[in-house]
């Protein structure tokens, strides 16, 4: 996907080393404003290091970064009142009321009274908390804390809104509504970057960040992630008859669209067929196994294999470990738009991988 | 107009907090209070109450007896059981006992030798300002024993110079017969009458108390003793005439005898002219406190709960304020709120300025409130309510200062309540609350001067309970606390917020 919008963040070969192997490393890496960027990776790989970094929390030791179009070390007034910010943890006060916590996050950026008034009526009812506005902080549900600390950081009408793992320890249903205030959020124009751990949340969003060790592993959107991890797409193939399996293998490498054919493991008939889109090429990849002239094969069943988001991450994480990430590559991401720098994860598919998802 | 709206951001969210917590205005208001109200109705004496056993001499008249026993008594808690020496020093060492007094055997015979009977004290003390106390007590008890001694011993005295005088008398009659042509009968006669003259005069010299006893007292008294040696050996030699027979070559002497019985006698009437609490304690005190002339009541010292009482304001002030500030900002660097605030566009100066308005106002409430409870338990404000109120203020300022320190230097809640705790105890045994600030060493001074309270107690003494303006470096110190607290925290806030 190529994006036409300014950018939100630009950070490039930024470092912040806090000792060996600890902090993040050459990070390079665009937000286009309006969309929202997914930082996914397990917990320690640097993810909150990442957004307090674009908030000027830390400044790194090496590389730039730009945010809204400042340098976030030297962010005015004016800049931090385009920001919107959700801690890790519950940070507003348990003896206060909804409406007291808001208002309080609300006048740290100078709003006035009237304003606040308006805009927490708007607010709350958007988070469902219109009927907990008197509730004291010490009163609310985890879920609630999690509405309320979303409130706190859109009070003030932020343009950019940096969420660490703001549906951490909430139910799926829960997280659900999470995920539509933020795309509706992002459809109202806003530029969202939201770390998780939930592997599973990268659907959600516009671009998705894989991160390990303080590396950005990968950047793209959810669905030339999936691409890029399988070097294409599956076509899973069910014969009719085993003793056509062979043959078919052999039809198949020959032909020119097919990139890769692998056997399913513990299976005597049936085959992955690596091609580049899947529901454009089915039809041909049957058109060329049911030749009645050669080879003649009877397909039983070809569909499209659907992996999860959790698959993509752990064969992303895989690939990585077999071949660590250099800056070049890193470099190379930011050269090129998202989704056309997928070469580089092509070539290491294996068959075992891949039934191990199964 | 912003920025303002931040400072109340921060005193707004201070004051909506503690406003939730009515229980912590209760007990603070409350707590001191009741605290007071109890001391004033338990404290019923300031000087240790010291279980004495008393081990007196069976030689010891029972009048003495009786006495000694009342006057230690005044000071000592005498217990009902007697005691052996032995026995007594075993329930000391045992815990049974806090002092025993064991008054010499023969203390008139001592007296009259010129020799100090020693009454011992003994005690198995550990606390020094008990150990104190019994050293003084002691100190004033034998003061008051020697007095009821010599006072004793001088109406003795005084009742045989009364005896003696009279046989002067007939003795300066007789020694004027002996200038006339006397018989050697009449003269053995008027030999054994100046015997028995010279046999009383012994008699009353030995009864007069010693002279060192009376040095500086009284001149009358201090020479009486030469004056009888003068008298005694003017007989001897009168005597001495009446042997030989030769009264006429003797005339002379026999003259000199008579001024010497004369002015014995002149001695004599002044000493029995005084009276004997006179000549033992010339000089007495009264006592008055010129408060009493201004109030018109017969004590001019205030009960011990509304002395105390100024002293439990400042602390109240203080303890708030340093156990709101240290954990004001440790808890919030903790929760991570720093982080919140370093992203918005709020500073940390505002910060600063919104918690001390917050707290101030917090701790004024909780204050007004207890000093109007004072005012019912008979606290005066004999001061200006204003300087009063200027006072209050600073002093929480400077407290909340020492607080906000704390909070800056502690890593966490418990380290933060643990410097605390340490202030409150370095303020009660330093700000003067129960140990005068001058007891201790020149080189404490500069501590004393560091902690908020000691200006706190001594401003609240001089306004509530004295009506006067305390001194400058009240006013000063407290001032310089302020701002250099201030300071301090700014500097070191502002490097944990720039790292949040």
């Amino acid at each position: 996907m190529t994006s036409t919008r300014a950018n939100a963040i630009e950070s490039h070969d930024v470092s912040l080393i806090f000792g060996e192997n600890a902090g993040v490393f050459n990070q390079t890496y665009t937000l286009p404003e309006g969309t929202i960027l997914g930082l996914i990776g397990p917990s320690g790989c640097g993810k909150t290091t990442t957004v307090r970094l674009a908030l000027g929390l830390y400044h790194p030791h090496k590389g730039t970064i730009r945010v809204l179009g400042a340098n976030p070390a030297a962010f005015r007034p004016d800049h931090q009142a385009r920001i919107g910010y959700i801690p890790q943890q519950f940070v507003l006060y348990p003896n206060l009321s909804v409406t007291e916590n808001a208002e309080f996050l609300a006048s740290l950026y100078g709003m006035r009274r009237h304003q606040i008034r308006r805009r927490l009526d708007e607010l709350l009812d958007f988070v469902d908390l219109a009927g907990a506005r008197n509730r004291l902080g010490r009163q609310l549900s985890g879920g609630m804390q999690r509405r309320l600390m979303l409130v706190g950081a859109l009070m003030h009408d932020p343009d950019l809104i940096f969420a660490d793992e703001p549906t951490a320890g909430i139910d799926p249903v829960l997280r659900g509504r999470f995920w539509d205030y933020f795309r509706t959020l992002r459809d109202q124009g806003r530029t969202l970057l939201i770390t998780t751990q939930i592997v599973s949340e990268a659907m959600y969003c516009d671009y998705v960040a894989i991160m390990r060790q303080g590396r950005l592993l990968a950047i793209d959107t959810p669905h030339n992630l999936k691409r890029r991890a399988l070097g294409g797409e599956i076509i899973h193939l069910t014969l009719a008859n085993p003793a056509d399996l062979a043959k078919a293998v052999g039809a198949l490498r020959r032909y020119p669209h097919v990139k890769e054919v692998r056997y399913v493991p513990e299976s005597d008939r049936e085959l992955y067929v690596a091609v580049d889109d899947a529901g454009d090429w089915i039809p041909e990849v049957l058109n060329v196994l049911e030749d009645p002239d050669d080879p003649n094969i009877v397909v039983e069943s070809a569909e499209e294999l659907a992996l999860t988001f959790d698959d993509v991450f752990i064969r992303i994480i895989r690939q990585w470990e077999d071949e660590p990430i250099d800056q070049t590559a890193d470099a190379m991401m930011e050269r090129e738009p998202y989704g056309q720098h997928s070469a580089r994860t092509s070539h290491t598919t294996h068959p075992d991988d891949i039934a191990s998802h199964q | 107009m912003r920025w303002l709206i931040r400072i109340r951001a921060y005193f707004l969210k201070e004051v909506r907090e503690i406003r939730r917590q009515p229980l912590l205005l209760i007990s603070l208001v409350a707590g001191p209070l009741l605290v007071l109200v109890l001391f004033g109705a338990g404290f019923v004496n300031s000087n240790p109450v010291l279980r004495t056993a008393l081990i007196l001499p069976d030689d010891l008249p029972a009048e003495m007896r009786t006495q000694i026993t009342s006057l230690v008594g005044l000071n000592f808690k005498l217990v009902d059981r007697a005691y052996t020496p032995a026995d007594a020093r075993l329930a000391l060492a045992n815990g049974d006992l806090d002092v025993v007094q064991i008054v010499p055997d023969d203390v008139f015979g001592k007296l009259q030798r010129g020799e100090n009977p020693t009454i011992l004290v003994y005690s198995n003390a550990i606390n020094p300002l008990v150990e104190g106390w019994i050293q003084y007590l002691a100190y004033a008890q034998i003061n008051e024993i020697n007095k009821a001694l010599l006072t004793e011993q001088t109406r003795l005295a005084q009742q045989q110079a009364r005896a003696v005088a009279v046989r002067i008398t007939v003795g300066a009659n007789r020694l004027t017969e002996l200038e006339r042509e006397l018989s050697r009968a009449e003269q053995e006669a008027i030999r054994q009458e100046l015997s028995t003259l010279r046999a009383l005069i012994v008699q009353f010299r030995n009864a007069i108390p010693p002279e060192n006893l009376f040095a500086g007292r009284s001149e009358d008294v201090e020479n009486l003793r030469a004056r009888a040696d003068d008298a005694l050996q003017s007989l001897d030699e009168v005597d001495a005439i009446l042997a030989s027979g030769d009264l006429e070559r003797s005339l002379e002497e026999l003259r000199d005898s008579k001024e010497l019985l004369a002015l014995l006698d002149q001695q004599i009437a002044i000493f029995v002219s005084i009276a004997p609490e006179t000549i033992v304690s010339p000089v007495q005190q009264r006592y008055q406190n010129i408060r009493t002339e201004s109030i018109g009541q017969a004590s001019g010292a205030y009960p011990a709960v509304v002395y105390y009482a100024p002293g439990v304001l400042a602390l109240l002030v203080q303890h708030t304020a340093v156990s709101l500030g240290a954990l004001a900002l440790v808890r919030e660097r903790m929760m991570g709120a720093f982080e919140l605030f370093r992203v918005s566009p709020a500073n940390m100066v505002q910060l600063l300025i919104g918690k001390y308005l917050g707290y101030t106002v917090f701790i004024a409430v909780a204050s007004a409130a207890l000093a109007a409870a004072m005012r019912l338990l008979g606290v005066p404000l004999q001061g200006s309510w204003q300087l009063f109120a200027l006072l209050l203020l600073l002093l929480t300022i400077a407290s909340l200062g020492v607080g906000f320190f704390i909070s800056a230097v502690a890593g966490s809640d418990s380290q933060a309540i643990q410097f605390a705790m340490i202030s409150l105890l370095l303020s009660i045994f330093f700000s003067g609350f129960f140990i005068s600030r001058d007891s201790f060493a020149a080189w404490v001074a500069p501590i004393t001067a560091l902690i908020p309270m000691s200006h706190g107690v001594a401003g609240f003494h001089d306004l509530m309970l004295r009506g006067i303006t305390p001194d400058p470096e009240v006013w000063i110190d407290l001032g310089i606390i302020a701002i250099m607290t201030f300071v301090l925290v700014t500097f070191l806030t502002q490097r944990q917020f720039r790292r949040a």
